[in-house]
Formats: structure tokens, C-alpha cells, sequence
């Protein structure tokens, strides 16, 4: 079954292809990443590619702008076949791709972003005029002379869309782009979206692993799964359980699996049912009280912060990035000390920014960047295991490296992590297996608070469904759970009370079974 | 991926292929690391002889003469052990603040205010020549301490870059020797003592210096066998003690550290008060020892043992054990360039040498580490 003909089954208009992938492949050492590949992108029209991590998606558009080269098939570009050789090539047919890490540079203005890459004499007055000119033409609001680090993450986005569209190419390609953005944001991005396909005929690619935003933007989807093109239908009339199958290749019937994939279910008879919140009695394991900090640069990152969490509840911190949670981690981490306010675990104060006192005070946690201060790259999984109390395996100040691996082998099995034994170096692993070391030395210390921030960020589904069913997990065993994220799925799925934090404070929280999407989105874009 | 069911049927087969070749690739990998070494060693040696001929000297007198002074004429083992001795300590330091992730490059200045510290007390303390010369060697450590400390508290403190603080902190020890070195009230021998020398320290006395045994006719002092103690001492505390394992953790990765309980300034500056220890102890056995000149300070005391401490510590690459190895040829280097003046040729021509050979030496890492970063990204790219 060809993209065109089924097209034409499905009575989508019919254009010439802008983009077509004719039979690509692609393969890196034994892994096909993409096999034999035929999808084609039309002008007026938004094509969704859905896949899970790892289903191509990715190495797919990565060819799209040169940055990859097929081994077999080619691509054509409004019906000749091209060879795109370098991002360079690309942007001369007209192809541009807004990617999910954004590459802006921080200290720089807006203008000045979008005249990076530029040659020959600059003309700031020139390049200030065209921004206006597309920001008004596309609705995408935005002061040319803006410095970047005071942006929020959907206004960094529209600057990443304003350098693509100011070359006015044919052709763009969205990978994974409401990764960072706030409910409204995504909204509004899909709206320009819509303004940029409707009235200047571009063809745009939209990549991503969520189900119901590809189902609300896009006209026509194309589903991958390992490598292949399994299903392509146009978006008017698919439902999105057919479309969760296919993505996946077997029936969804769990709650988090649909939050995994983006649906939000608002209505709290899925299939499992919303679990009853636990009774809020006696005192909290976890109380933030007026925590405030300042950043270096005399920005004000924690603003007079509140919390409290319960033993057995999950909390969920809504908000989108840049809010406070990365602080509200590293506080949570001792890597930052409170200019005011305080800390207490089960009633008893923890020195803030004191090497191991949080941990010590039965904090565990998940960073957000487990790289960053959730393990050691260049230590063997076992001693990542042990990190923070090798006296556990240690006689008189000597570390007993065979019990120590004895120990690692047993957590290794037990949280099914797969690598080459305990003294396999960290770097080796897969980033879901790095997570699940943090996990199970985390939790193999009895904690008292789980602090899991931003714990699914970049892993597949079966790796979400296992971190999620262990925060469950680690709540009925009474651990007070606090989870941060900036997908609101996630804390839909699985938060029991949800606090929202915005300019470093939170501004307000709703029981999950009373939940009210509508009134999150506002307090998580800043209405009080 | 399509394979998953295939390639479960094969496991255990796969599996012992995979490990045999992993076996081969050992072996393989061992001597392609012995041959890269062979291989620069001999191209460094081969550069010196060319420069050797080429301003008129003999190649072949010149590594007789280093190879007959440092080790084959009888009593040069004494010597170059001697020698040795303060390279290793200085390199011992080196490692430790190497594994907490700073970089101390002010050795030679540690071990200045170390001697300048010994040698003070030393003649100046009355009682048992052994509990002097203890307390002598025990004020070195701390003098060569509170240098390194300095940088340390500097970094942490201030955020000032410890490369540059321990660099020109050796540069104002220097200048604080010398200036001492005129100053009767602090360093400056009496005039009596002197025989019309200015910037001499008075000479320890014989019974506050380090004893000396003789073994098969070499004779060293007992420092020698201190500091293989403490190169053992060390290479336990940093790879096998919790201590070390944190130091590590520190070094490779300050976040995760700080979160697990190691707080960065009392290790990190910790790290910086041992390695200025040790440089400050190399310089108290150089004063007291008696391979490095007569006992007493003279300008320049330091005579580069701090660097040439430095650069064993990177060659061996913060391995403990590799230490002892290049400390004693680097030990070798020195000694063999006594018996370079009978060739006729500069005695300069050994830190040609060794200039080379260090070169040799840290060639082979730096070009395996490109290597392994290649298959290693060659590895991952076949991960997407």
C-alpha cells in the first residue's frame, strides 16, 4: 500500500508530494533504523509521523535535512530525486527543521539569534524589520530585542520557528516540538501551524510519540514502528486506540501507557480506575516552608516556595520548564542552599546546601539530569550503587570490592537492569538502564521522600511504564512521593494531588479526582 | 530488531564466540599498547642521538655514559634511588589531587617552602638529633601544605583557577627562598660557616640528618624506603580506601558528590593540603638527605625535582604503582648526566632526553584515547 494511493482511498486533495521518501533505508551496524521507508509530505497539508522512541522516526527526518544519508532509496524533492548531502543542501531546497533541543545562544537578543549563521555585512535594522514582519504575519508575538534567558521555553520555541521560517522554505520538519511547552503553548504552536500550512501552501512534517496532539494538528498521519511505515491514514475518522495499536503492536489498555503516549484522560474512568486519595493526616514527611533562592546573576529562581507531602501520596508539581523545579531539585539534592525559608523531613530541619544532609535526612531522588548529579559515568554500576554510603560494603575505612559486587549483582537483578555486570562502567548503559541504577540505589535506602523529577524525560515506553509502576510502588509502601514534571500526562497519571509551580512558587493545586485541566493550564501559563 | 527471537535462540553460542573474541582482542589490544609504546620510546631515542650527532657528539658515549651513571657503575643505584625518592614523593601528591579533579602545577614551589620550613627548625632546634630531624621533616610537610593550601582555599573560596595560583605561588616561594637566603635572622648561615658563600643556609648538623644504610654496596638514605612505604600507603588509600572512592567521585563528578555527602571544599582542599604535603616532605629529605648538595639550602634548591615530580605523576598517568617505575627513571636521567661531562658533550643533553621520553611516554594515551573515542562513538552511532 503506497502513501498516494491510500491517499486518494482517503479523498485527502490531491497535490504533488513536496517531499517523498522513496523506499529508504537506513542501517547502523546490525540495528535497521529504517526499512524501506516511503512517505510523502504535501504542500497545504500537515503530515504527523508517530512512532515510539526508536521507531526511525528521528534518523527519518535526520535525512530529510542531510544531516544523514540513506543507504538505499532515495528522496525527491517536488518530484526529482536529490541527493541532500549536508544541512547546508537542504536549506537551499528549501528544507528546514526545528529541532527539540533548542540552539539558541542565551545571552544573545532575539535578532541576533536569528542573524547567526548569517554571511557578509550585518543589518540589524534589516534583520529587526523581518522579524516584526513574520511574528505579525504568523500571530508568533515576539520583541526582537529580547534577550534569550529571559524567555520562557515556548517564546525560545517561536524564535527557533522565526530563524526557520525567515529563509521561507518549502518544507518544515517539528521534531518532538511540545517537549518543553505548557498545554496553551502547544495550542497556540499548532495554531501558527495551521496559519503557516494554510496560507503560505508549506508542507510541514510534525514528529512526535504523542498521540492526541498529532491527532489535533495534523491532516494526515503516518505510523512507524521498528523501522517500518505500519499504518498511514489521514487524521479525520482515526480513533486513537486504533492509532495506540499500531504504534506499539499490541492492545493499550493501561492508564500510564495513554499518558505515555499524551492522551490526556481527564475523565478518570479509564481503566484503572483514579486512585482514591490517601487521607492527609498527621504530619507531613516533606514540608517546604518560604523556601526562596537567588540565582548568581540576582535572578530569583525559588520565590517563597510551599510544599508538603504526605507518607503513601504522590504530589505532582505541574508547570512548564523554567519555573523553579530545576532548583527546587538541586535544594531536594543539598546542591543549593535556601536564601530564606526551610526544610524539614518529618518535622525535623535539614540544613539546606550541605553536602549529604538531604540524603542523609531519607530524601531520595531522581535527578532531572542524571548525568548531571544522579551518577558517576566513568564508575562501575556498582559503585554508582554505592555512591552514597560505601561504608555499607567497607571495614575500617577499606572497601570490600567483592561484596560490593555482590551486593550490585543482587540490585542488578532485582530491578532487572541490563548490562554487562556490577562492574560494567556506567557510561556503557542505555539511559533507561542508567535510570533504573538510580532507582534502585534510591530506593534501596528505605527512604522517606522519593523526589522524582522529571523521571521519564527520554526513555521508550516499557521504560516509562516501569518507572511509573515503581513511584506507585515506592507510595504504597508509604514513601512520600514528590514528582516534578513538566509533562502534565504524567502527573495526570499518576499524582494524587497536584500543586503547580510557577516563577518559583506555587500558585496553586487541585485534588487529582477533582482535577480541572482547563484552570491547571491557566495557573501553570502564570493567571493566578 | 526484527531478530529479537532468532537472536535469543543463538544466545549461548553467540555469547562464547563473542567472549573468545574478546579474549584475542585482549591479547591483541596488550601488545598493540606494548608495541605503540616500543615503537615512541624508540623514536624519541633515535631524535636525541640525531641531536647528539648532529652538534658533534657521540650517541653511543652519550647512553653509555647515562646508562653507566645512573645504574651500571657500582654504588649508582644508591644515588638514583636517592634521587628517586623526592620525584616519587612529589608525584604521590600529584595523583592525590589529580583523583579530587584539580590540577596542581606548583610542586617545585611546595617543595621549596618545605625545605626553607625543615631547614629553619632544623638548625635551630636543640635536643635528640632523630625527634629533631622528625619534627624537622613533619614542619616540611606542613610548610609545602600551606603552600598548596593557599591555592586550595583560593579555588574554593574565591573561585580562583588553582592552575594559575599553584604556578605563581611556586614563582613567589622561590623569591621567598632567596630573599630568606640573605636574612642571618631567618635562613642566611652565619658568616663563620659560609666561607665567603652569600645565599647558603647553615648545614644540618650530622646527627639531624637522614640516616644511611648501604645495601650491596649502594648506599642510600633511609628516606628511600619511606617513601616506597608511602607510595604503598597511598596507592591503598586512593584505589581501595571509602576515603579514596569519594575523593574519586569528586573528581569525576562534583554534583553527585556534593549530593552523596562529599562536601567539595573539605575534600577538595583536603586533597590540595596532602599533595602540598608531599612535595613539602620531598623537600625536607632532599635538605636532609644528602644527594642534593651538602645539606644545606642554596639558590635553587628546588633544582626541578618538583616539575620533573609533576611530569611522572601525568606520564604514569595517576597509577600508583606505574609511578614507581617512572619516578626511578626519571631518577635514572638525573643521575646519568654525571657522567655526561666525560663524553665531552653539554650535560644538557639529558633533559633533551628526557624531554623526548617524556614526550614518548605520553604519546601512546593520548593517541589509544583517540582510538577508543572513535569506537566508542562508531559504537553508539549504531545505537539510534
Amino acid at each position: 500500500m503506497t502513501p498516494a494511493a491510500d491517499h486518494r482511498a482517503g479523498g485527502l486533495p490531491d497535490s504533488p508530494p513536496a517531499a517523498e521518501f522513496v523506499e529508504v533505508s537506513k542501517r547502523f551496524g546490525r540495528v535497521v533504523a529504517c526499512d524501506h521507508v516511503n512517505l510523502a509530505l504535501h504542500r497545504g497539508r500537515i503530515h504527523g509521523v508517530l512512532g515510539e522512541n526508536g521507531a526511525g522516526k528521528s534518523t527519518l527526518m535526520k535525512m530529510l535535512i542531510g544531516l544523514i544519508l540513506p543507504d538505499d532509496g532515495h528522496i525527491r524533492i517536488h518530484g526529482e530525486p536529490v541527493k541532500i548531502v549536508d544541512p547546508i543542501e537542504a536549506a537551499r531546497m528549501g528544507i528546514a527543521m526545528v529541532h527539540q533541543h533548542f540552539s539558541l545562544v542565551e545571552p544573545l537578543t532575539v535578532w541576533e539569534n536569528v542573524a547567526l549563521g548569517d554571511t557578509g555585512r550585518l543589518d540589524p535594522a534589516r534583520i529587526r524589520r523581518r522579524v516584526g514582519e513574520i511574528s505579525e504575519q504568523y500571530g508568533l508575538e515576539i520583541d526582537p530585542d529580547d534577550r534569550i534567558f529571559d524567555l520562557t521555553a515556548g517564546m525560545r520555541q517561536r524564535v527557533e520557528i522565526i530563524k526557520c521560517l525567515r529563509r521561507d522554505p518549502e518544507i518544515l520538519v517539528f521534531d518532538e516540538p511540545t517537549s518543553v511547552l505548557s498545554p496553551a503553548e502547544s495550542e497556540f504552536l499548532f495554531a501558527a501551524l495551521r496559519r503557516v500550512v494554510e496560507d503560505q501552501g508549506k508542507a510541514v512534517a510534525l514528529v512526535s510519540h504523542k498521540l492526541a496532539e498529532v491527532i489535533s494538528a495534523s491532516d494526515e498521519i503516518t505510523i512507524m514502528r521498528d523501522g517500518k511505515v505500519v499504518d498511514y491514514r489521514p487524521t479525520a475518522g482515526s480513533d486513537p486506540a486504533t492509532l495506540a495499536r499500531a504504534m506499539v503492536g499490541r492492545d493499550v489498555v493501561l492508564r500510564r501507557e495513554h499518558a505515555a503516549f499524551g492522551v490526556i484522560d481527564d475523565s478518570g474512568d479509564g481503566a484503572a480506575p483514579v486512585k482514591q486519595p490517601v487521607a492527609q493526616q498527621g504530619q507531613p514527611v516533606l514540608r517546604i516552608t518560604g523556601a526562596s533562592v537567588t540565582g548568581r546573576d540576582g535572578r530569583v529562581l525559588l520565590d517563597g516556595l510551599d510544599l508538603e507531602v504526605h507518607a503513601g501520596e504522590i504530589v505532582g508539581v505541574a508547570g512548564v520548564e523554567g519555573n523553579g523545579q530545576r532548583t527546587l531539585g538541586d535544594v531536594l539534592s543539598s546542591l543549593c542552599p535556601l536564601a530564606a525559608g526551610r526544610v524539614e523531613v518529618g518535622g525535623q530541619q535539614v540544613a539546606t546546601g550541605q553536602a549529604g544532609a538531604m540524603a542523609g535526612a531519607g530524601i531520595a531522588i531522581i535527578p532531572e539530569d542524571r548525568h548531571d548529579s544522579g551518577c558517576v559515568l566513568d564508575f562501575t554500576v556498582a559503585e554508582n550503587i554505592f555512591i552514597a554510603d560505601p561504608q555499607r560494603v567497607a571495614r575500617r575505612g577499606l572497601m570490600n570490592r567483592a561484596q560490593m559486587n555482590g551486593m550490585a549483582s543482587e540490585l542488578i537483578e532485582k530491578f532487572d537492569i541490563v548490562c554487562n555486570g556490577a562492574r560494567a562502567p556506567m557510561w556503557s548503559l542505555s539511559g533507561g538502564n542508567q535510570q533504573r541504577v538510580v532507582l534502585a540505589r534510591e530506593l534501596s535506602h528505605q527512604p522517606r521522600v522519593l523526589v522524582a523529577a522529571q523521571p521519564t524525560r527520554g526513555l521508550d515506553v516499557g521504560a516509562i511504564e516501569y518507572m511509573s509502576s515503581q513511584l506507585r510502588a515506592a507510595a504504597d509502601n508509604g514513601v512520600g512521593v514528590l514528582l516534578i514534571s513538566t509533562e502534565l500526562e504524567e502527573i495526570l497519571d499518576l499524582a494524587d494531588r497536584i500543586i503547580v509551580i510557577s516563577n518559583g512558587r506555587i500558585v496553586g493545586g487541585m485534588r487529582r479526582d477533582e482535577v480541572d485541566i482547563a484552570e491547571l493550564g491557566l495557573m501553570m501559563g502564570g493567571a493566578q | 530488531m526484527s531478530d529479537v527471537g532468532e537472536h535469543i535462540v543463538t544466545e549461548p553460542e553467540e555469547d562464547e564466540v563473542a567472549s573468545a573474541a574478546l579474549q584475542r582482542s585482549r591479547f591483541g589490544i596488550t601488545g598493540e599498547v606494548i608495541a605503540l609504546y616500543a615503537i615512541c620510546v624508540f623514536v624519541a631515542l633515535a631524535i636525541a642521538a640525531i641531536c647528539v650527532a648532529a652538534t658533534g657528539g657521540s650517541w653511543v658515549n652519550v647512553y653509555t655514559a647515562i646508562l653507566d651513571g645512573s645504574i651500571r657503575k657500582p654504588g649508582r643505584w644508591g644515588l638514583t634511588l636517592g634521587v628517586s625518592a623526592p620525584i616519587l614523593l612529589v608525584a604521590l601528591g600529584t595523583v592525590v589531587n589529580g583523583r579530587a579533579g584539580l590540577v596542581n602545577i606548583g610542586q617545585e614551589g611546595q617543595l621549596v617552602m618545605g625545605s626553607c620550613f625543615a631547614s629553619y627548625v632544623a638548625v635551630r632546634l636543640g635536643g635528640p638529633g632523630p625527634m629533631v630531624l622528625i619534627i624537622a621533616m613533619l614542619c616540611g610537610i606542613v610548610g609545602g601544605a600551606i603552600w598548596a593550601g593557599i591555592a586550595g582555599a583560593l579555588r574554593y573560596y574565591r573561585n580562583v583557577p588553582e592552575v594559575l595560583s599553584t604556578l605563581l605561588m611556586g614563582t613567589v616561594a622561590q623569591n621567598l627562598m632567596g630573599w630568606g637566603l640573605r636574612k642571618p635572622w631567618l635562613l642566611l648561615a652565619p658568616a663563620a660557616g659560609r666561607a665567603n658563600r652569600n645565599q647558603v643556609s647553615e648545614p644540618l648538623n650530622s646527627h639531624t640528618r637522614i640516616p644511611r644504610v648501604t645495601w650491596f654496596g649502594n648506599e642510600f638514605p633511609i628516606s628511600v624506603l619511606v617513601a616506597l612505604v608511602l607510595c604503598i600507603g597511598v596507592w591503598v588509600v586512593l584505589d581501595r580506601s571509602v576515603i579514596g572512592f569519594r575523593l574519586r567521585m569528586l573528581g569525576r563528578n562534583p554534583k553527585t558528590a556534593q549530593r552523596s555527602g562529599v562536601a567539595e571544599r573539605r575534600y577538595g582542599i583536603g586533597a590540595m593540603l596532602v599533595s602540598g604535603a608531599f612535595a613539602g616532605l620531598a623537600g625536607g629529605i632532599m635538605l636532609a638527605g644528602g644527594d642534593f648538595g651538602n645539606y644545606q639550602l642554596v639558590a635553587n634548591f628546588g633544582a626541578g625535582i618538583g616539575f620533573a615530580g609533576l611530569l611522572a605523576a601525568l606520564v604514569a598517568r595517576q597509577r600508583v604503582i606505574v609511578l614507581l617505575f617512572v619516578a626511578f627513571l626519571f631518577g635514572c636521567m638525573r643521575t646519568g648526566t654525571g657522567f655526561l661531562t666525560a663524553t665531552g658533550v653539554s650535560g644538557r643533553v639529558s633533559d633533551v632526553v628526557q624531554g623526548l621520553l617524556v614526550l614518548s611516554l605520553l604519546l601512546p594515551p593520548a593517541i589509544l584515547y583517540v582510538r577508543e573515542r572513535r569506537r566508542a562513538l562508531s559504537a553508539t552511532s549504531t545505537r539510534v
